[in-house]
């Protein structure tokens, strides 16, 4: 009987893990439309409010924080963070030199393919409240702000499966919605 | 009675708008930030040399008194604009400082016309000064790029602005022309009101 139970409550915790607790992580996790989405406006947004827009990028319970996902905004110009919600202490600090663990220069990658209509780049970032790095695909594209050239905006998903032609097929989709008519 | 000698505030405005040009450019070409142009914008290109400028009134040179009162003016309209788009007072958009710059651009390109007439160091100032202006226009207007294309050309007006400054200087304290500024571009058979020459340290 008390084996009976015990089974019962293993395939329990093997079912809220697999059936509930699963799907409820997927609906939490930001896609890629919304993460090409909020770049692009972070990007208008950049355009018109210039330097003092900066600020709101560092709020981690701001508009640019959505699900497991952020906003970040960077020069390539400078060689800095401009503003991160998550990681204040590389706000102000170079950024070129920074790794991951497969030893690929990050920020080199993003500034790289930030010209419009901007681009995508994947390493291994840490995930907001995990501990482990995680897979993250992140779209990049440059902001005109004035008294400023370098200035990018940035915003990635974790995912282990997306693969980067259907990450390009999203950005072509939001770009120009012609090619794309709604059904 | 000896005649009390007067300096000539050419030197003054000569040096700021040099040191302010000088630094703008190091913004433009990636070597550093805005603060340092946000605050020698506002005392040295601004207030200096639009006193500098003001004082040019008193030698009767039209041309300097226009010249360094209008950029000492661009400084400070420069730095404020910086301020302003940092602390989101009437923020302007890139496009917003082009037309801004478009502005400078035309109003340049007439003193430029003056300047020919001049000599040749203040002829060819302005017209390394003309074409910085007229690149950062692109730079604003659909080629980014250019702006460290005119980072570097502006550094050589800076340093013709301070080459002018030194001949004055140097003619003084050596008490002979060392550094000439060579004949105006445009020469003529009138001769250029006795004011303008003041510029070049004629007088």
């Amino acid at each position: 009987m008390n084996g009976m139970i015990k089974t019962f409550a293993a395939i329990g915790v093997l079912l809220g893990a697999g059936f509930f607790h699963g799907p409820v992580m997927a609906a939490d996790a930001a896609t890629a439309d919304e993460a090409v989405a909020k770049v692009q406006a972070a990007a208008r947004y950049l355009q018109g409010k210039g330097a003092s827009g900066y600020a709101d990028f560092n709020n981690a319970s701001g508009r640019w924080v959505w699900k497991d996902s952020y906003v970040f905004v960077f020069d390539c110009r400078q060689d800095r963070m401009v503003a991160h919600p998550m990681r204040p202490d590389l706000v102000g600090r170079p950024i070129m030199q920074i790794t991951d663990n497969a030893g690929k220069y990050i920020f080199k990658e993003l500034c790289k393919v930030g010209a419009s209509p901007g681009g995508w780049v994947e390493y291994a970032w840490q995930k907001p409240g995990a501990g482990a790095l995680s897979r993250k695909i992140t779209y990049t594209l440059a902001a005109d702000v004035s008294f400023a050239s370098g200035i990018h905006v940035g915003a990635g998903i974790y995912d282990d499966k997306i693969t980067m032609a259907e990450l390009a097929k999203v950005v072509e989709k939001i770009t120009d919605p012609t090619k794309y008519p709604a059904h | 009675m000896a005649e009390q000698k007067l300096g000539n505030p050419a030197v003054v405005g000569l040096a700021g708008f040099g040191l302010t040009t000088m630094v703008l450019q190091f913004h433009n070409v990636g070597w550093m930030g805005l603060g340092p142009v946000v605050w020698l914008g506002l005392i040295f290109g601004g207030l200096a040399q639009m006193i500098a400028g003001l004082q040019e009134m008193k030698t009767g040179n039209n041309f300097g008194y226009c010249a360094f009162t209008a950029y000492g003016c661009f400084w400070i309209a420069l730095a404020l604009l910086l301020i302003g788009n940092h602390y989101d007072l009437y923020v302007s958009s890139k496009t917003d400082i082009g037309w801004f710059l478009v502005a400078w651009t035309a109003f340049t390109a007439i003193l430029w016309i003056g300047a020919l007439r001049i000599n040749g160091a203040l002829g060819l100032t302005f017209t390394l000064l003309l074409i910085g202006f007229i690149l950062l226009d692109l730079a604003h207007f659909g080629w980014p790029q250019l702006t460290v294309v005119a980072g570097y050309e502006l550094m050589a007006t800076a340093a013709m602005a301070w080459y002018i400054m030194a001949h004055l200087i140097f003619a003084d304290v050596y008490g002979r022309d060392v550094l000439p500024v060579g004949k105006p571009f445009i020469g003529g058979s009138s001769a250029p009101a006795q004011a303008a020459t003041t510029l070049s340290g004629a007088h």
